[in-house]
């Protein structure tokens, strides 16, 4: 019993932290540009007054843009529920591995692509065919940078990864581990638009990818997709850190441990934040065609890291 | 000498020495390729270090410093010395794309792990695990040469595939007796030399250092 509310617990502080998380980066961000920047609450007042605002939609606009921001929006809710935050053996491991995780964050992007066709914008098609070749060549990438760590946990269990690491730490210094971690890494960025892929501090910019598809949708909508796409960061950070460094989840639910666990997440929440601010910072946005060149880098990262472990094992 | 670290360690050095080389093909820059050239080279000596010191073999310091001097300090200068006087520092259209070439990349290093995993299997090393990436630098080395067009890339390859040869070397035997290394580096301090001499002519013949130029030499 007390693991499932556990469960519903994680869910929840996941949704609370997402606004926090993405505010904080933006607050970093300019203060690394020498600007005062908006405080870091700001998002959680933005998504009050989206949910408030009335919708406008496009007379062209089909039932389908109505249902997607609830699919993109639920399905990164229910990644969060498979995903290790708080404790490492969680029940709902049994529902889904990484697999499973895998294709619900594609399933949001899929249903956001079609969203973006629907209204029959120019740049909605833009952002939608511009998304799906990023995700086409991101996707195998996590999928072979988590199997680098499941090869050598010997499941995919999201769980058991992080069991095996535990119990064994020197694997989290091996190079198979280290070049998947890169490899999620760089495919985080792009997968959440961040910098050198998508420049999520734009609006109306031509080389723009998510902003792109999202363009005509408004009020409680636009709220529900935002907040989903700021879901999917802390999702791809709680990966990065969890199963790779999974020291501090709690391994009984007790009061402490739990206490512990929350401090950490939020810790390394705030170091990734950190140095995705400082990159951000960094470096400019690539041009659109060189994007499959460090998608494809981040292949090969990823390939490595499952011949090595596979050959260690 | 079985130390669980040094085998951690050896595997880490190797993996990060057949990363510059991958990073190679990623960028565009001639300087990328240089500075990638010089790093490669520092992690290496950085392990000969490592391996000296597990092995209580001091020879092995000496041929940690003599590596870093010659492929850390002067050939990357010379070969930037080259890059500002030819000023044409890109390579724009190697013969076979970057994104391509990343993948070709990781199925040579595959390639370098189903040749080796005979040896691997009967070898009782603890730097056996990098022996692999040893053979698969030396593979990326050469498909930088071929692939390329730049004359100073082709340089860069061929660097890159000695440096393959050396970490092999290294994690083969735990380093040849002194004056083999010293014999090897003499030989790649003159194969430089001959290089840069040739680009030259190449530049004073053709006005550039892409040796695509070279075909019209048949005509």
């Amino acid at each position: 019993m007390n693991a499932y509310l556990l469960e519903i617990g994680q869910a929840l502080l996941a949704l609370l932290l997402a606004p926090g998380l993405v505010g904080f980066v933006r607050w970093l961000k300019a203060r690394l540009q020498n600007r005062r920047g908006a405080p870091v609450w700001l998002p959680y007042f933005e998504l009050r007054k989206l949910f408030g605002k009335e919708v406008v939609m496009s007379n062209n606009a089909s039932w389908l843009f109505r249902v997607a921001p609830y699919i993109v929006f639920t399905s990164a809710l229910a990644v969060t529920f498979l995903i290790p935050l708080l404790a490492a053996p969680l029940p709902f491991d049994n529902v889904g591995d990484l697999l499973v995780v895998v294709y619900l964050l594609l399933l949001g992007t899929f249903f956001l692509a079609l969203a973006g066709l629907d209204p029959g914008t120019a740049f909605g098609g833009m952002g939608s065919s511009r998304e799906m070749t990023v995700a086409a060549l991101s996707e195998p990438t996590i999928a072979l940078a988590i199997f680098g760590l499941a090869l050598g946990a010997g499941s995919t269990n999201l769980g058991r990864i992080v069991t095996a690491t535990l119990a064994n730490p020197g694997v989290a210094i091996s190079p198979g581990h280290l070049m998947a971690f890169a490899a999620l890494f760089i495919v985080s960025l792009a997968e959440t638009g961040r910098l050198p892929v998508d420049n999520p501090s734009t609006h109306l910019e031509l080389t723009m990818i998510h902003e792109a598809m999202i363009l005509e949708y408004s009020g409680r909508y636009l709220a529900l997709i935002e907040w989903a796409s700021w879901l999917k960061l802390v999702i791809f950070f709680t990966l990065l850190a969890n199963l790779f460094i999974p020291w501090g989840l709690a391994a009984t639910l007790t009061p402490v441990a739990l206490a512990v666990a929350v401090l950490t997440l939020i810790l390394k929440l705030v170091l990734l934040g950190l140095i995705v601010a400082v990159v951000e910072t960094r470096i400019a946005k690539l041009r659109l065609f060189r994007v499959p060149e460090l998608l494809g880098m981040s292949f090969v990262l990823a390939l490595l890291a499952v011949t090595s472990s596979f050959l260690l094992k | 000498m079985n130390d669980p670290l040094f085998s951690q360690l050896s595997t880490l050095g190797s993996s990060i020495v057949l990363l510059f080389g991958i990073i190679l093909l990623w960028r565009k820059s001639l300087h990328a390729y240089i500075d990638a050239f010089r790093w490669q080279s520092v992690v290496l000596s950085v392990m000969l270090l490592i391996t000296g010191t597990f092995s209580n073999d001091h020879e092995l310091y000496a041929v940690a410093l003599f590596l870093f001097i010659l492929k850390a300090v002067v050939i990357p200068h010379y070969l930037e010395r080259m890059e500002k006087r030819f000023g044409d520092h890109r390579e724009l259209q190697p013969y076979v794309n970057v994104a391509s070439s990343l993948i070709l990349s990781g199925m040579l290093v595959l390639l370098a792990y189903v040749i080796t995993r005979p040896l691997v299997l009967i070898s009782d090393l603890p730097t056996r695990s990098g022996i692999p990436l040893a053979m698969g630098l030396i593979f990326v080395g050469l498909f930088v040469l071929v692939t390329r067009k730049k004359a100073i890339s082709q340089i860069v390859g061929f660097l890159v595939m000695e440096n393959g040869i050396a970490l092999l070397a290294l994690l083969g035997t735990y380093g040849t007796p002194i004056i083999v290394e010293l014999g090897v580096f003499l030989d790649v301090l003159l194969g430089f030399l001959v290089m840069q001499v040739f680009v030259y002519h190449i530049q004073t013949t053709f006005e550039s250092i892409e040796v695509d130029q070279m075909n019209e030499l048949k005509h």
